[in-house]
């Protein structure tokens, strides 16, 4: 080994042999800039994706302007007109969106409470890799067992149900009017399998905020005389309020993001008005449908367009719950 | 005894404790309910697949092409292979830079860069992955003027990527110091301890890191419909055989394996579903099999290892 | 002994298991009603796990297995129908490290009594009055009840803590070491609120501390790990607390008490 490198590294700067010529043999200068070049990359990418997107659509935002967001303009998707209006497929996601986030909600964090405070460490760890596992099930195959087997078994009576019920009530029926497909394609099943995918991750996220709540906050309440319940409602829950909306935000955005069980349960159309037992489009289905089809540069530029509209809802959406997680971190670290 | 007065003087407290434990008892109960509800699904669809796929898996789905609409038997080896050249060529282009941002974040973890990473890791982790294949159709299949395994390796490879930095970073960090500290005493230089040291301690959690990313690209679909679109007819065995025998180049090989378009198990599945032929829906609950037992099985096998280490480590 | 004592909880021949490990062997001791019974040892001897045993709260732990009886008031509080709730309403506890809740001081004193569907606002305010005053917290929050139970200093939010324990008025209060974690200053006013406290509760402390034990307790239970072998606790000794610190029996308390254990 040459002399100079065994040295401390004052002496041998002081015997100044050419800097660059040091760094460069030693390997570290260049695996220093490596470090850097793919730290830099992998940061810029996010944003390279949103300006690309931004970019190609310019066509269709110079044409329609605010309009294509606009729930009040003519709805129109004519690829035949070259006229785009987003707004029903905007509907699409925000309605099953929303729906399966009601429904998902009290229900995720149900099992999170279930799994954090009560289940027993051995049926805790089966349940916690089962949870992981609902979650990595690919989605397509969530469609395709969508298709064959959960709509004509829950989606089509629950739909003809609520049609029944819910749909002759005077301004509900707008809702719920109409009647549901034989098929069960429409929007209330792409909520409800919206139900089962997001449940998994807002369960699992609402699980670890409640493990991090301190040991010491539960034998504080327990020890004044509160049941278990009385525990996990008064104090968990309010402790862990903003990691739990932290993560339905999380699953909100999982929701709107999802394309294949989605595409393959909602029936793709455009039409469709407001009922949720009729079929429709979300903004990823209708990329997910039209995009390797579409033909003219406008129809192509809009179903771009759609996806910047994604990428700002989820960006704003990851940005919301992080800064959440983050402040329910912070709470835990002080304390 | 107390010199105040009682406040709960007024309260039937007998009564009222037996009301509290009943609603204690009614809502734990229905918590277990819901997680009964929660997991159903898995079980639902797991048997169902495994009962429907099984009764259509036959050695022909994995060892020929696909026949004509229409007709009886074939196989989904376009598919199979497909995927296999795409999640392969992700892991080869995500791997290394997730990896090398990893060690960034490790030796710099404060740094203005570090933190701005750290947030983009998370957006791209949250961007639904079909505006990532309107991306990799902007920027490879527009250029190139045609679709490619290329282009859904590069997407997949995007996605793949938050997932990999995200636990190599978890798993790095969790190397003591002094282990990279004493290879640095010893004269070594910053990236052989790195990589000689550090990674090789690190080795079984980022290892699971990029079988959960793996697992993660095999089964995503929307990204890859409008890059690699699909193609009936790949066969990468066939494209070796004939370089060899026309004595073309490896470049040509690989440029017939990565420049035309491909298909991949789950485009497939989500193809055959919807088609009004018998056998092709056949087909897609098999491939529905095939392709939940890989993304499961390794799912499966990373999260118990990474636990199994994790005891191992923690007692 | 001048006055005749009534006995409010009584431990008789108590062991602990968790699982395979025993915590604690046979101990007895008893504590008197509006007296303050110390119970100290070296550490690891196993004081928390009898303190926590007395209001149940052991009974979170897994694994967890008692023999012996506890009563209170001469009932079992382990006997099978016990109400664990209404066991922990009327023995509160104060805990090593203040915990109150992340939410107003108010609230935090108002939460027991809530569970119990107290609602009227006049009568919580008096509540939280007489419960803050009694923990001698009152002239220093009355200005800032609405602000954070974690917004005031560490001391007084153990106190915080106290009036918390006594709003749902316990009738026994057990305090795991509560000025362990507390400057001297803070310590003080602890030690003094027990002497006020102590006219309306029975408090039992544990504490290893023992000038404190002198300082607060009228009986002292002296604890320590049955034999060396073992890494089970017992109660060795207890009498009123001058005769342990003056007087003791048992060699073993006289060599910790005087500072030359171990």
């Amino acid at each position: 080994m040459p002399v100079s490198e065994s040295l401390p590294p004052h002496k041998a700067q002081k015997r100044t042999p050419p800097a660059l010529w040091v760094a460069l043999r030693h390997g570290d200068a260049l695996w220093d800039a490596l470090l850097w070049l793919s730290a830099a990359l992998t940061t810029v990418l996010v944003f390279w994706i949103g300006w690309k997107l931004w970019v190609d659509s310019a066509l269709s935002r110079a044409a329609t302007g605010w309009d294509f967001v606009s729930p009040w303009a003519p709805p129109s998707w004519n690829p035949v007109l070259d006229k785009f209006h987003a707004w029903p497929a905007i509907y699409g996601s925000l309605v099953t969106s929303l729906i399966a986030l009601l429904v998902a909600t009290p229900f995720s964090i149900a099992v999170a409470i279930f799994l954090a405070e009560l289940a027993p460490s051995r049926i805790r760890q089966i349940l916690n890799y089962m949870v992981e596992m609902l979650a990595a099930v690919p989605s397509v195959v969530y469609g395709l067992w969508g298709i064959y087997v959960f709509l004509p078994l829950v989606v089509v009576p629950l739909g003809k149900f609520l049609g029944a019920t819910l749909g002759q009530v005077p301004g509900l029926d707008v809702f719920f009017g109409g009647t549901i497909p034989d098929s069960g394609l429409s929007r209330l099943g792409a909520s409800l399998i919206l139900v089962l995918m997001i449940t998994p991750t807002i369960a699992a996220v609402t699980r670890d905020v409640f493990q991090a709540i301190p040991q010491s906050q539960r034998e504080a309440s327990l020890a004044l005389g509160a049941t278990q319940w009385e525990t996990t409602w008064r104090v968990l829950i309010p402790y862990g309020l903003s990691g739990i909306l932290g993560a339905v935000i999380l699953g909100l955005g999982r929701a709107i993001g999802e394309t294949m069980a989605v595409t393959m349960v909602i029936g793709n159309t455009t039409g469709g008005g407001w009922s949720i037992l009729r079929p429709g489009y979300t903004m990823a289905s209708i990329i997910a449908n039209e995009f390797a089809e579409a033909v003219s540069g406008m129809h192509t530029a809009a179903l771009v367009e759609i996806g910047v509209v994604l990428f700002v809802i989820t960006f704003l959406l990851n940005l919301f719950s992080r800064y959440l997680v983050w402040r329910v971190n912070r709470k835990v670290i002080v304390r | 005894m107390n010199a105040e007065t009682n406040i709960f003087a007024g309260l039937d407290m007998a009564r009222l404790d037996k009301r509290r434990r009943r609603i204690n008892r009614i809502m734990l109960s229905l918590t277990a309910v819901a997680t009964l509800f929660a997991v159903i699904p898995l079980f639902w669809i797991t048997i169902y697949v495994i009962i429907k796929g099984g009764s259509y898996l036959n050695l022909d789905l994995f060892i020929h092409l696909p026949q004509a609409m229409g007709t009886e038997g074939g196989g989904v080896l376009h598919a199979i292979e497909g995927s296999a050249v795409m999640v392969l060529f992700a892991s080869i282009f995500a791997i290394p830079p997730a990896l090398l941002a990893a060690f960034y974040l490790l030796h710099h973890p404060n740094t203005p860069l570090a933190n701005f990473l750290r947030f983009s890791t998370d957006l791209l982790s949250g961007i639904p992955s079909i505006v990532v294949g309107l991306f990799g159709y902007a920027v490879i299949v527009i250029v190139q003027k045609h679709y490619s395994a290329l282009a859904g390796s590069v997407v997949l490879a995007i996605i793949m990527l938050p997932v990999i930095l995200r636990s190599a970073e978890e798993m790095l960090k969790l190397v003591p110091q002094e282990l990279r500290e004493g290879a640095l005493a010893l004269g070594s230089p910053e990236w052989k301890s790195a990589l000689t040291v550090v990674l090789p301690a690190a080795a079984e959690g980022v290892v699971t890191g990029i079988m959960l990313g793996i697992a993660r690209a095999a089964g995503e679909t929307a990204p890859l419909i409008f890059t690699a679109l699909g193609n009936d007819n790949y066969e990468i065995f066939q494209y070796i055989r004939q370089t060899i025998q026309y004595r073309q180049g490896v470049g040509e090989a690989f440029k017939l394996i990565l420049e035309q378009p491909t298909d991949a198990l789950p485009l497939t599945l989500w193809k055959y579903a919807q088609q009004p032929y018998p056998e092709r829906v056949q087909q897609a609950w098999a491939v529905a099999l095939v392709l939940m037992l890989f993304v499961l099985s390794l799912n499966i096998a990373a999260r118990l290892w990474l636990a199994k280490r994790r005891r191992q480590r923690y007692g | 002994m001048p006055e005749k004592q009534t006995i409010k909880i009584d431990i008789r021949d108590v062991s602990v298991h968790y699982g395979t490990f025993q915590a604690l062997t046979g101990v007895s001791m008893p504590a008197y009603e509006n007296k303050v019974t110390a119970i100290i040892g070296p550490s690891g001897c196993g004081k928390s796990t009898l303190l926590r045993s007395i209001n149940r709260m052991n009974d979170l732990v897994p694994h967890f297995r008692i023999e012996g009886t506890v009563t209170l008031d001469g009932e079992d509080i382990y006997a099978p129908r016990r109400d664990v709730v209404d066991i922990r309403r009327r023995i509160g506890m104060v805990f090593q490290r203040p915990n109150p809740f992340p939410m107003s001081i108010y609230n935090n004193v108002a939460y027991g009594p809530r569970l119990y569907h107290i609602r009227s606002k006049n009568v919580l305010d008096e509540i939280v009055e007489r419960s803050l005053r009694q923990a001698a917290l009152w002239e220093e929050v009355k200005d800032k009840l609405h602000q954070s139970g974690l917004s005031i200093s560490g001391g007084q939010q153990q106190r915080l803590c106290i009036a918390r324990a006594i709003a749902v008025q316990p009738e026994v209060i057990l305090m795991d070491e509560p000025a362990s974690a507390l400057d001297p200053i803070a310590t003080l006013k602890i030690e003094e609120l027990m002497h006020e406290l102590k006219k309306n509760y029975t408090i039992i402390i544990v504490t290893h501390n023992m000038q404190q034990a002198a300082r607060v307790s009228d009986y002292t239970a002296m604890m320590m790990l049955s034999d060396s072998e073992s890494r089970s606790g017992t109660v060795i000794e207890f009498d009123e607390t001058e005769r342990i610190f003056t007087n003791p029996k048992d060699k073993r308390t006289e060599d910790y008490v005087t500072g030359r254990f171990g």
